[in-house]
């Protein structure tokens, strides 16, 4: 159980043009569930490993406990990591491999196998102490990684990926387990995915990531709500959000070709802003409705309880517009009508792409 | 319907077969150039020497070849310059190997990590091996070893022991100062490639799990190196037990034959006493022990490799 | 209303904090490492480098209780060496070389191909065998092979070196392309098999570009092992094959030990394969590491 703190934490390699982790700032509190996500490149797998300790710290600090990480070896910060390919060790049996970190520590053999013992017992390994991992399934390789982890009760568990080289089912599968086991160790936990929809339905708090720098640090809620930035907006929920440039006018906002008025704190916070990107939720438009918009659609996806409408703006053959329906819904080739929730529009500065109004 | 099965099952069944025998020889036909070259430039000298080996033949005396069965062997067994040299031979296989199998792990740890100059390093260490076996054996005996004028003396007589004749009172010593120094970088190239093809994601874990450098060596690295080692350690051993021009260039076995190993040994018989009998049945010997040795330590490879090929 | 309404990209990128540069000191034990990496380096080549080195003295500056290193370096050693009739033997040398390697490479690529892409039943009696051929003391057969090379009037000859040379590199070499073979992978078969290429077009086209310079490796090592060769060399030819080992050996017996004019027909015999072996030297490593360092 410990706290850990990112305090503009920076890690540049040697030769790179940008710094891989550009001065991050995260504040994870005792016992949270932290994912940090964002495409490839963004720096989240570096910012995880910087606080395992297998990337340098080149720049600002990290302290778990309050204590200070800087040139302080992996082996003695007390964190057990989870890796994309679980690095196992073949030469040994899964309950070697399990009883390792304490066998390292120095922790008596019985000691050592009673506690491997109750760790398989949680995730169903107790069949395979003695198997190497070369005759394991990928699904078992994956929970002994977990198993060797969870073992060591460690103060932080790290993840990078661990469910990315599973099969679709398994995956969703895992995931819950994950989770549950961690609310119930209630250890603090960094963890690594591309895939916004595990961050999302995992996380406590969500770091969104890009190039190096951190984008917003909320919980999933927050993020998919208000966004701070166009990054966020477009990054978090899918299908992606809606985009529009729009100009403000006299009492409204001009954008897809139409007026729309937004709340008057929008409005209001909006004024000096010279270009904006207006976005607008696919599940916040409708069929019919004010009719804002006129939509010509070009594919509909019909996924049984909903469906998404792909089309673009009449005027506009370029524009990609998405819309949420339900089982009924137009063909393909059709004009239609679509209405905008003006409550639900999120309004960004065009030039910085931050956040405008509330 | 049923009724035209079987006639038309039993013309393609024969077919089939004939089909698979045609497969099989199409198969091994690319095999079969190597291996009978092989067979006939090797298998026919030792079944020929098997052949010499039961007759007593001098070359210097014409006509004087008669059979006399194992009389050869019992002769070669009893002869106690030949458990020497065969003790020689087992000292300098065992001695050599070990060492530069040692001195190579060492040597790869230290190319495994990334330092300025490492190619250039890397050249160096591994120039012995590219040198002549006979031109390394001149240049160790004399410009390293001589009392007088060797390196090695130069080096060592700050610390009194000057003017010492290397090559007299160490014989068999020097010989394998001379091997290791050729065979080192052949282990340190095996090693390095077991060293480079550990997964270092394996190595991070242990880091983070909490094991100290030296501990990672022992329980992660020293079992992923084990097959590459044996793999060196029978190759090495092959060339080593089979060496001749170190010993031959160095101290034509002696003094005496107190650097002999048996391939000097049965070429002094052969070539310098004429004993073409005696030579042979030593060769036999010889082939049937390496044989032997080496059935159980290539079957203890194989399994190690194929294992883990069968793994990836 | 703008002709571009729908903003394609994810949005502007805020520019990166200054970065003042506190580097903290990276890799520092990388130095220690690499002082103990260069004095081993030096250490092993040392010999080499003496040899070199002394090869440029006269006799007398070679004989000098303590080294010198520092002395003004001339020719006249290596003037020896080459009017000694150096070149029939480098001649008869390269002949048995690279012909040998050339008959190894021929036998040994369908011979491993076999072994490693369409395997064959006792694939491991087959290697088993070519490494047992490898036990066998030459010593002990030289007996056969002298009388039979001798009725056969092969003795003295170069071709009878080709021979056994390739005799004698065949089975590492087969072992060798075997892993470089094996290292081909599956799909690249399948998916010339699906584009419907005949098996010799399949081999030239898809298979020897992947293994290239695993052949380059095995090569490189068949010939530094033939060049090197010594034993066969001596005994079975005289004058007219007689290959660099022998020279090197016959010129000190007869001009006697010493050690300037030793050093300089040393370096001349040894330095092809040595530059060979540096400049390709990465062939080599795979080579002699059975193709796993690249």
């Amino acid at each position: 159980m410990a706290e850990v703190s990112y305090e503009q934490a920076t890690c540049i390699y040697p030769g790179a043009e940008r710094p891989a982790v550009s001065a991050l700032d995260l504040a994870i509190r005792d016992g949270e569930f932290v994912v940090m996500v964002g495409p490839s490149g963004c720096g989240k797998t570096t910012a995880l490993r910087m606080l395992a300790g297998l990337e340098e710290i080149d720049e600002g600090s990290i302290r778990i406990d309050g204590k200070d990480m800087v040139g302080v070896p992996s082996r003695e910060r007390d964190i057990a990591m989870v890796f994309q390919n679980y690095a196992l060790y073949p030469s040994k049996t899964v309950g070697e491999n399990m009883g390792f970190a304490l066998k390292m520590q120095g922790v008596a053999k019985g000691e050592r196998a009673g506690r491997v013992r109750e760790a398989a017992k949680l995730l169903d390994l107790q069949d395979f102490l003695d198997r190497k991992p070369r005759n394991l399934s990928g699904g078992q390789r994956q929970r002994v990684a977990m198993g060797r982890a969870i073992v060591r009760e460690p103060k932080v568990f790290c993840m990078d990926e661990p469910l990315s080289n599973l099969d679709a089912q398994l995956r969703v599968q895992t995931r819950t387990q994950i989770a549950e086991l961690q609310r119930r160790l209630a250890v603090t936990t960094v963890y690594v995915t591309h895939d916004q929809v595990e961050a999302m339905t995992m996380g406590d708090r969500v770091a969104v990531m890009r190039l190096g720098q951190l984008q917003q640090f909320a919980s999933p809620t927050e993020l998919y709500d208000k966004p701070d930035n166009v990054f966020v907006a477009s990054f978090i929920g899918s299908p992606a959000m809606n985009r529009f440039d729009g100009t403000l006018e006299n009492g409204g906002i001009r954008a897809g070709g139409a007026l729309l008025r937004p709340s008057d704190q929008q409005l209001h916070a909006a004024q000096g802003h010279g270009k904006l990107v207006v976005g607008i939720r696919p599940e916040h438009l409708s069929v019919g409705g004010g009719g804002e918009l006129t939509l010509k659609v070009a594919l509909v996806e019909d996924l049984g309880s909903d469906s998404f409408i792909y089309g673009s703006l009449a005027d506009d053959p370029d524009s990609n517009i998405i819309v949420r329906s339900g089982r009924d819904h137009p063909r393909p080739g059709e004009v239609i009508k679509v209405g905008v929730d003006t409550a639900q529009l999120h309004l960004f500065d065009a030039g910085t792409g931050r956040r405008i109004g509330g | 319907m049923t009724a035209i099965a079987p006639p038309v099952a039993g013309v393609h069944h024969v077919g089939a077969r004939a089909d698979r025998r045609r497969q099989g020889w199409v198969r091994r036909a690319p095999l079969l150039p190597a291996l009978v070259f092989t067979i006939i430039i090797t298998q026919l000298p030792f079944l020929v020497t098997l052949y010499y080996s039961l007759l007593s033949w001098s070359l210097v005396r014409p006509g004087s070849r008669h059979f006399v069965g194992f009389g050869n062997y019992v002769d070669v067994f009893e002869d106690s310059q030949f458990r020497t040299t065969a003790l020689n031979t087992v000292i300098m296989t065992v001695g050599t190997v070990l060492i530069a199998m040692v001195i190579g792990v060492l040597l790869a740890l230290v190319l495994d990590q990334k330092f300025l100059g490492r190619g250039v390093v890397r050249t160096l260490l591994i120039t012995p091996f590219l040198v002549m076996p006979v031109a390394a054996a001149l240049l160790w005996k004399t410009m390293m070893l001589d009392p007088t004028f060797g390196i090695v003396d130069f080096v060592l007589r700050p610390f009194g022991i000057g003017h010492f004749d290397w090559l007299s009172s160490f014989p068999l010593g020097s010989v394998m100062i001379e091997m290791i120094w050729q065979w080192t970088p052949f282990m340190m190239l095996l090693v390095l490639a077991g060293l480079q093809s550990q997964p270092k994601d394996i190595l991070e874990a242990a880091r983070c799990d909490g094991a100290k450098p030296f501990a990672i060596f022992r329980e992660l690295t020293l079992p992923h190196l084990r097959r590459y080692i044996e793999l060196g350690v029978v190759l090495g051993a092959i060339y080593v037990i089979n060496e001749f021009d170190a010993v031959y260039m160095m101290t034509q076995g002696g003094p005496g034959i107190s650097s002999a190993n048996l391939p000097f040994y049965i070429y002094q018989r052969a070539f310098l006493g004429f004993q073409v009998g005696q030579a042979a049945a030593m060769g036999v010997v010889v082939v049937v022990a390496t044989i032997i040795i080496a059935t159980f330590a290539l079957r203890l490879i194989f399994t190690s490799f194929s294992g883990t090929e069968q793994a990836a | 209303m703008s002709a571009d309404s729908m903003t394609a990209q994810a949005g502007p990128v805020t520019p990166a904090p200054e970065y003042t540069g506190a580097r903290k000191k990276r890799r520092h034990n990388s130095l220690t490492l690499g002082i103990v990496g260069w004095v081993v380096g030096i250490l092993f080549f040392f010999p080499v480098l003496w040899m070199v080195i002394t090869s440029f003295k006269t006799e007398a500056q070679a004989y000098t209780n303590t080294p010198r290193v520092i002395f003004s370096p001339t020719l006249s050693e290596y003037k020896t060496v080459f009017s000694s009739g150096l070149w029939p033997y480098v001649a008869n040398s390269a002949f048995a070389t690279i012909v040998s390697t050339i008959l190894v490479l021929v036998l040994a690529a369908p011979c491993a191909f076999a072994l490693s892409l369409r395997p064959v039943k006792k694939t491991r009696d087959v290697l088993f065998f070519f490494i047992s051929t490898k036990m066998l003391p030459v010593v002990a057969a030289i007996i056969p092979i002298y009388i039979a090379a001798r009725d056969l009037h092969l003795l003295d000859n170069i071709f009878t070196l080709v021979i056994l040379y390739t005799a004698m590199n065949l089975p590492i070499a087969v072992w060798m392309m075997r892993s470089f073979f094996l290292e081909v992978p599956g799909e690249l078969l399948e998916a010339a098999e699906m584009d419907g290429a005949p098996l010799r077009r399949t081999v030239v086209e898809v298979i020897l570009p992947v293994v290239a310079p695993g052949v380059a490796a095995t090569a490189l090592i068949c010939c530094i092992f033939s060049w090197n060769e010594f034993f066969f060399a001596v005994n079975l030819t005289a004058t007219r094959a007689a290959t660099v080992p022998v020279f090197l050996v016959g010129f000190i017996s007869s001009e006697g030990l010493y050690f300037a004019q030793l050093a300089a027909a040393a370096t001349v015999a040894t330095l092809p394969v040595i530059l060979i072996g540096w400049v390709a030297q990465r062939q080599l490593v795979r080579g002699l590491s059975f193709g796993a360092i690249k």
